[in-house]
Formats: structure tokens, sequence, C-alpha cells
């Protein structure tokens, strides 16, 4: 039993000397003049295992580590991370994490008023070498595959060894692929031909995307000088770049089918509340893109709410944007209704002037939410679940663009099932025919068209919340998107939902199509026009509503 | 009884506020900033800290004229980010109010359209935000970061730390333009080919940035690629994002903004900035004891904002969460270097002012300036990354750089000295 005990022991105390030994490379590296031995130094660190380096060498690159001079020495130390009520800490040496002592009181440090222990750019660089070494390790899948693929693009060849160990240790079937591709792009630089021949073959079966620049210039150098590549390098590099283009066109084939029914589910989610305004009610409501703004500014609130409530992180953060949905909901469709009650109601029968009044309402919106809210835009963070994305076969798929799809389907569902399968919905399909024999059959036609009226701007004001997750909230906000919701809607043809559907999905698609060629700005051009000449060719629209009104 | 007492103390001590006030000799100053508009997010902070600086100046006894003390009174007017309307209020400020110094302008254009204006009535502007130069009025001074001092420097940066492809992206309009223009023929000079630039304008108030960050990754994938950005205001949000959710960071792919500053960081989503970079020629998280009392007393003043000894109210002013950024410090100095030459000219008039201006000298809160005979600064350059509170850690100082308008003065002697 003492044995063991004394073996411990000796252990822990060995543990110990070693850790010193890492502190004090640490210190010399830091305080050395040199910058070549500082690199050297800084080099051998990887080799270690002590978590205290990576710690320490990331805080002297991000400018955390601080010197304390004394008449006759340099010591290098950090701040502890308990500060006290002025916002103080201590100062923990770096050589054995022990406070600095001034007498017998530890001394006291504000981080703001302390220079910061030089760092070049080169420097900087080597660090973050040692430091992705370290991250090989890391617990968190995402940093070790970043840091294999940048250790990978430095073609290194002393690097793959610290790969080829990770990989027998690595279980993640990713990680592995990318540690394989990492080893293969550094061998292409290698001099032995068959090592070189061997990594190109690895890399064309891979379809390694992240390869292919280093393959162009290996394909390049070995056509410039081919008595030192050989004619088998030239011919390998030439099969894999061209393998791997193809994979990419069909990879691109799929990302923007992908990004074209994400636009067009961003298109609808903001129309489709002009839909039912406009298309169905027949309102020319040009207070529509303020409708969203209220929805996103609600949004903006409910998160302010939970975040003083659970803090800015946590689950409970992160499910405050389902809240968000719900009140903005009900706050656009409160303000629409109000809207309705207040001005809209007078004027159904002379669309001219409720074009005007309902612009002169955007207008005051605007300026109200400036007032409240201040003219900068604010910001709403996205909860953790709506950021990052997967890839799959290297297309990318954003979790915010899928979920304004699936978000854009729900609505859509939701809003034909109200029409279709609910009495209100037949109520309201029977008002928005023939306004005067409805309310002859008893349909409280009024009635009608107030809940129709918030139930479309309740519709805006989820968009809103959903287009709080992509893009800016501010007082303009309104005005972003008002062209494009009038576009879908009279593209679709007024008064029909199919045709806001698949006037999104048009419109979408054709953008993403176009924009890798013609640019951002003459995209959009090119889709306006081709909407214009549509719209002389079919000026009702994809779909046309037949009624039995006269002017049908 | 007391209120009464209360009135009549007010109204003495008004009475002698305006005795005082019409005591000393007041001189006209101009401020033309967008108060309202799309320009207003950026602009109102630019008059806000002309009236404290107008503050600062009167506290200490105003500008000194031949023994004659003459405290600041700002005329401010409001061009409603109207391009037209800046020239009409230009006009307005010279020939009506007889300004003898206007601070002004944001967007290039502005600038642009105020310019003859200036040169008919010899007027003198102070111009203090970054652009992309190949202008020289002998009525304007620009205080601003001419592209060798900010675009220029950035790109040194990321040569130096071995970036080898450039992913040129901006907002479509004069600025972004011009300045890749120039940028195009450094990259090339430094022997970047043009199959690793690649350049990409999208409109004004853009939100779609799926196609273009697919681009980029795709740009990005081989590593050593860079971003640098002169996308405005807002579309920085839905771009940002949009790269964030990519998988982009700053350490694959680092982006450079130019238009994104302490004060336009207020509205953007702070966790996805992390780490990119910015390049001015002063940063808020600046150490030296002018930047600490600049800031400090900025903020002060925020809380009860005024302009001693002047009749102008000043109002509408928000104080939460303010920051100072360049545009606003290179705004404040210009300010000093126009009393400064006014004092040494011992004159207001314009055409002596202006030769008194070059040479004059300022420690200001990044290091001292000086006004060179192109009118441009010789201003000290930072090059920052950000952090999540919306500050710039300084990760490389360049020192002084002398600006200098006209990039074939700066691009040919780049090429020589290869």
């Amino acid at each position: 039993m003492a044995n063991r005990s004394l073996a411990i022991l000796g252990l822990f105390a060995e543990f110990l000397a070693c850790a010193s030994e890492h502190r004090t490379n640490l210190v010399t590296a830091i305080l050395a003049e040199d910058p070549a031995q500082q690199l050297e130094i800084i080099r051998k660190l990887a080799d270690t295992s002590d978590p205290i380096v990576p710690q320490v060498l990331a805080a002297w690159r991000g400018g955390t580590i601080y010197i304390f001079e004394t008449n006759d020495a340099k010591v290098p130390f950090y701040l502890d991370a308990q500060l006290d009520s002025d916002g103080k800490a201590k100062g923990i040496r770096v050589i054995d994490g022990e406070p600095l002592f001034e007498g017998d009181k530890p001394m006291l440090f504000l981080a703001s008023d302390l220079n910061s222990a030089d760092t070049s750019s080169k420097l900087r660089k080597g660090i973050k070498t040692t430091l992705d070494l370290f991250a090989i390790g890391n617990p968190d899948p995402k940093i070790r595959r970043d840091a294999v693929i940048k250790l990978g693009q430095e073609q290194n060849p002393e690097n793959i060894s610290y790969f080829e160990s990770r990989l027998q240790r690595e279980k993640t079937g990713e990680l592995r692929k990318t540690l394989v591709e990492a080893i293969a792009t550094t061998q292409i630089a290698s001099e032995d031909a068959a090592i070189r021949f061997a990594a190109i073959e690895r890399l064309r079966e891979m379809r390694s995307i992240n390869a292919l620049s280093f393959l162009e210039q290996l394909h390049k150098d070995a056509k410039a000088a081919p008595a030192k590549f050989g004619e088998p390098t030239v011919d390998a590099t030439r099969q894999a770049i061209k393998e791997i283009e193809a994979y990419i066109a069909r990879g691109n084939l799929v990302g923007t089918a992908f990004r074209g029914l994400s636009l067009a589910a961003v298109l609808l989610v903001a129309a489709l509340g002009l839909a039912i305004t406009f298309g169905l009610m027949g309102v020319i409501n040009m207070a529509h893109g303020e409708l969203i703004m209220v929805g996103a500014y609600t949004a903006y609130v409910v998160q302010n709410i939970f975040k003083d409530a659970f803090g800015a992180a946590g689950t409970g953060f992160d499910s405050y944007f389902i809240a968000a949905l719900a009140c903005s909901f009900v706050s656009a469709g409160l303000v629409g209704l109000v809207l309705e009650r207040g001005i809209i109601r007078f004027l159904y029968r002379r669309p001219l002037e409720s074009l005007l009044a309902t612009w002169g309402v955007s207008l005051v919106l605007q300026q109200v939410f400036r007032h409240t809210f201040g003219a900068a835009n604010v910001q709403v963070s996205s909860p953790s679940w709506l950021s990052g994305s997967f890839v799959l076969q290297d297309v990318l798929f954003a979790y915010n663009r899928i979920f304004v799809i699936g978000f854009a389907v729900f609505i859509v569902l939701l809003t034909y099932w109200l029409l279709t399968r609910t009495p209100l919905g037949l109520q309201i399909r029977a008002v928005m025919q023939n306004r005067s024999m409805a309310s002859a059959l008893g349909v409280r036609t009024d009635r009608v068209n107030m809940i129709t009226f918030a139930f479309g701007s309740g519709l805006a004001g989820m968009a809103g919340a959903c287009l709080s997750q992509i893009g800016n909230v501010g007082p303009s906000l309104g005005q972003n998107y008002i062209v494009d919701c009038f576009m879908v809607v009279v593209l679709g043809g007024v008064g029909n939902l199919v045709g806001t559907v698949s006037a999104s999905f048009g419109i979408g698609v054709t953008d993403q199509i176009l924009q890798p060629w013609l640019g951002a700005v003459l995209g959009k051009i090119t889709v306006l026009a081709a909407i214009i000449l549509f719209l002389q060719w079919r000026p009702a629209g994809l779909f046309v509503t037949r009624t039995r009104g006269l002017e049908g | 009884m007391k209120p009464h007492l209360k009135k009549l103390m007010a109204a003495t001590c008004a009475a002698l506020f305006v005795l005082a006030a019409t005591a000393a000799e007041t001189v006209k100053v101009g401020v033309l900033h967008s108060l309202s508009g799309t320009m207003a997010i950026s602009e109102t902070s630019l008059k806000d800290v002309l009236l404290f600086t107008f503050d600062e100046v009167n506290k200490a006894g105003g500008v000194k004229v031949s023994g004659k003390s003459y405290l600041i009174e700002p005329v401010v007017v409001d061009p409603a980010s109207n391009w037209p309307l800046f020239a009409e209020k230009a006009k307005q400020l010279l020939e009506q109010d007889k300004v003898a110094v206007v601070f002004g302008c944001w967007t290039s254009v502005s600038r642009k359209s105020v310019l003859p204006v200036f040169e008919k009535d010899n007027g003198l502007l102070f111009y203090p935000v970054q652009y992309e130069g190949e202008e020289l009025s002998k009525n304007i001074f620009y205080t601003a970061e001419a592209v060798n001092q900010q675009a220029i420097p950035a790109v040194d940066y990321m040569l130096a730390d071995g970036k080898k492809k450039f992913y040129l992206l901006g907002s479509d309009y004069v600025y972004p333009r011009t300045t890749n223009k120039i940028l195009k023929k450094y990259l090339q000079a430094k022997g970047i080919p043009d199959s690793d630039i690649e350049e990409i304008y999208t409109p004004f108030g853009h939100t779609d940035y799926q196609t273009i960050v697919a681009a980029i990754k795709k740009f990005a994938a081989g590593g050593k690629a860079t971003v640098i950005s002169t996308l405005n205001g807002d579309t920085n949000v839905p771009f940002f994002k949009e790269f964030a959710n990519a998988g982009l960071t700053s350490e694959n792919c680092p982006v450079v903004s130019f238009s994104i500053s302490e004060d336009e960081f207020r509205g953007l989503p702070a966790k996805d900035l992390v780490g990119h970079l910015g390049c001015w020629t002063y940063f808020m998280s600046i150490k030296s004891p002018e930047n600490t009392k600049f800031v400090k007393d900025f903020q002060t003043w925020l809380k009860e904002p005024k302009v001693t000894g002047a009749e102008y109210k000043v109002s509408g002013i928000d104080a939460k969460g303010r920051v100072t950024c360049s545009p606003m410090n290179l705004s404040r100095m210009g300010v000093y270097l126009w009393k400064q030459a006014v004092e040494q000219a011992g004159t207001f008039e314009v055409d002596k002012v202006r030769s008194a201006l070059v040479g004059q000298k300022f420690k200001g809160p990044a290091g001292e300036v000086t006004m060179q005979d192109n009118h441009h600064l010789v201003n000290n350059v930072f090059i920052g990354e950000t952090l999540a509170t919306g500050q710039f850690k300084v990760v490389k100082q360049l020192g002084a750089v002398p600006g200098e308008p006209f990039s074939d003065k700066f691009l040919p002697k780049v090429t020589a000295s290869n």
C-alpha cells in the first residue's frame, strides 16, 4: 500500500518536473530576442501534451500575455479569469502558475493598462502552426478538422507524423478522410516520384476539392519541367484535375438548385401575407413591408427578453425563436387589425386611395420604429440550432436556409388548409368572390374582412421574424422586400395561392442560375426584364383566377 | 416665494449668459452632414463629434485671432442624404451664413456634388471619411484615409501573411470600384496572377449572398485566400451571416473590411465578425493619454450635450452605447488643424488659412498627424482584428504613412521598388 502511494507520488513529481520544463520553455520563447530561436522553441513545444502550452501560446498570440519588469528580470504573466469589483485581476506567472506578489499581497492589474508581449506576424503564424498541431487532438471534431485542413495546405513533410499518429486513434469517418487527404496533399510535393504518384491517385479517388489548386500547380510545374517530374505525373494530375472538376460541376448543380429553392422560400415567406391582403382582398397594401418589419422587431424584443432571463446562450435562449415566431404573428396581426379597422375598411372600393393611405401608414410606421429603436440596425442573433451548416458530397446546406424552406412549406400548407378546409376559409372565399352575394346569404363580410387582413398581416409578421435570421433588422427592412413581394404576387396571378408559390419558385431558381454568370446586379436586372416581358404576354400572371365579376 | 426666487435666479443666469455670449466674438462654422435618409446612420455620429469638439474649443477659450477670442457658433444643416441638396446646402452655408469653414460629407458623390460650389465661392471644406482618391481641390482638405493609407497597407499585410488569392467584393458604386481597380493593378504588380483575383459587386441593399459565399468557399478551398470587402453598411449583415454559416472563418479565409468601423459595428452581428480585420488610422482601443481623454470626454459630453458659448441648441442625441471611430477622430482633428492654422495666419480669410494649413501638425489620439501640401495627412495606420465586443485589437502598426490621392503616383513607385 505504502509502496503504491509512493509510486503515485513519484509519478506526480515527474509530471510536475515535466510541466515546469514546458513552462520554462514558454518563458524562454516569450523573452527571447531572436525570432528564429523563438520559432524553433515554439515548434518543439508541439511535441508536448501539457495543456498549459496551448493555453499560454493562444494567449500570447491573442495579446494577453504581459511582461512584468523588475530591475533585474522580466516576468511574463497572464491575468486570472477571476475579476474583482474594479475589473482588476491577479497576475499569474507563466513560469509556475503562481500569482505575482508585492510583499505579501497579490498584485492586481487592469487589462487595459497593460502592454502585451510583442508578436510579429511571422511569429503569430508559427504559434498558429503549433496550436494547429495541438488542435489535431482537440475533442471538438470541427476544430480538429479545420486544423488538419490547414496543416495539410502547408505541405510541410514534418506534419505527416502528426497526421499518422492521429489517424491511428481517430474514429470519426469524415475526419479520417480529412487526415488521409491532408497526408496526400502534403505528399504530392514529395521529391520521391512513387510517393507523389500514389498521393495524386489517392486525391483523384477522393475527388478532393481542397487539393485542386495544389494539383493544378503541380500540373503546371510538371508540364514546365517534364524531365524533373516525369510524364506520368503530368498525365496523372491532368486526369485527377479533370475528375475533380467534373465532380465540382455536379455539386454546383445541386448547390444551385438548393440555393434557388431557398431564395424561392424567402420570397414566398415574404410574399404570402401580401398574396392574401392584396391577392385575395384586393387591397394594394403598401404597408406590407412595414408589417414584416414589425415582425422582425418583435423577434428582436423577444430575443432581448430571453437574453435577460436566460443569458446570451444555452437552451433557454435558443428557444427564443419559437416564441418570437408566435409573438410576431400576434403583434403584426394586431397592427394589421388596427390598420384595417382604422383605415382600410373605408377604402375597399377605392383602390387608389387605399394605395396612398397604406403608403402613408408605411412611412409613419418606419418613423415610429426609427424613433423607438434608433436609426441604426439592431442585432438579432441566431439561435445555435439555426447557425452553421452541414456538408453532403461537398455541397453546403445551411441550417437557416433549410429552416426557411421548411417554414415556407408549413405556412403555405397552413394557409391552404385554412382557406379550403375550414368554415372561415369558405366564408373568406365567398366574400372575395362576391361581396354583396355573400352578405345577402348572411356572411358577416365586415368581420371576415377584418380577420382575413389580420391573418395576412400576421403572416407578414412571421416572415419578418424568419427574415431576421438571414438579413438586416432596421427601419428600412420593409422597403427592401416590398418590391419583391409585389413582383411575386403579380407574376403569380392576383388572387391565386398556387400562382404565388410557382412565381416565387420561378424567380428564385432563375435568379440563382443567372447570378454566377451575370453577377448579382445584371442577374437581377435580367430577371426583372423577363418578368416585364412575361406580363406583356400574359398580363394576368401565371395563373388567372376566373371570377364571375363583370370586370373579370 | 421659493419658486419665485428660483425663477428670478434662472432669469439672472440667463441674462448673464446672454451677456457673456454677446460679449465674446463668434465665428460661424458649418456642419454639412445628413441627419435623415439612408446616410443618417453614419453621418449623425460625425455631427455629434463636431459639436463636441466645438464645445471643447470654446471651453478652452475659442479660436484666438490677433489677441481676440472667437467662440465657434455652429451652423448645422441637413442635406438629407440627397446629393443635389448637398450642393444647395453648401451654397447656403457659404453665401447666406458666410461660414468660415465647413466640416462635412460622407459619400464621395456628396463631396463631388459640393466641390464646384466650394471652388466657386472659395470656401473651405474638411472631408473626414476614407475614400478612393483621384481628386484634389484647393478648397478641400482631406483628413480622410487615402487608398494608400488603408487599402494598400491592408493588402500588404495579407501578402505578408502568405495570402495568394484575393476576392475583391464591394457594393456597386464609385468608392469600391475605384479602390478595387487600384488594388487590382497593385496586386498584379506584386505578381498575383489574374486568375487568383476575383472582382465582384452587389447592389445596395442586396440580401442574398448565397451564390457569392458559395463561390468564395470554392475560391478559398486551397487555402491562402482572403476577401477584401468594400461592402457598404448593412449589406454586411446578410453577408457575414451567410459567410459564417458556410463554415468560413477568419482562420480559413479572413475578410478585411474597409467600411466597418466601431460605429458601424453597433448594428452588426458581432459573433459572426470576430477575427476579421479592419484597417484605419485610428481605433477606439488605442492606448494613449490623448485617446483616453477623447473617449472619456466625448462620452461624458453625450450625457449633457451643449456647445459652450454658442446660441445653437444641441438636441436629439442618443447617448446609449456610443463609441468613437476613425471618421469621428478625423473630423475632430480637422477642427483642431483649422483652429491652429487660423491662429497662425491671424485671420479667417480662406486663402491665408489655406497656406497656413499646410505643414500644420496635431498630436491626436492615435499619434501626430501633419497636413501635407497635397491636402492629405501624414497619418499613422493600424491594422486591427475585430473582437466580440465590437472593438478592434491592434495587430500591426504601420507607422506614419503620407496620404497620396493619385494612384499613379504610388502605383509605379511600388512596381519599381519591387
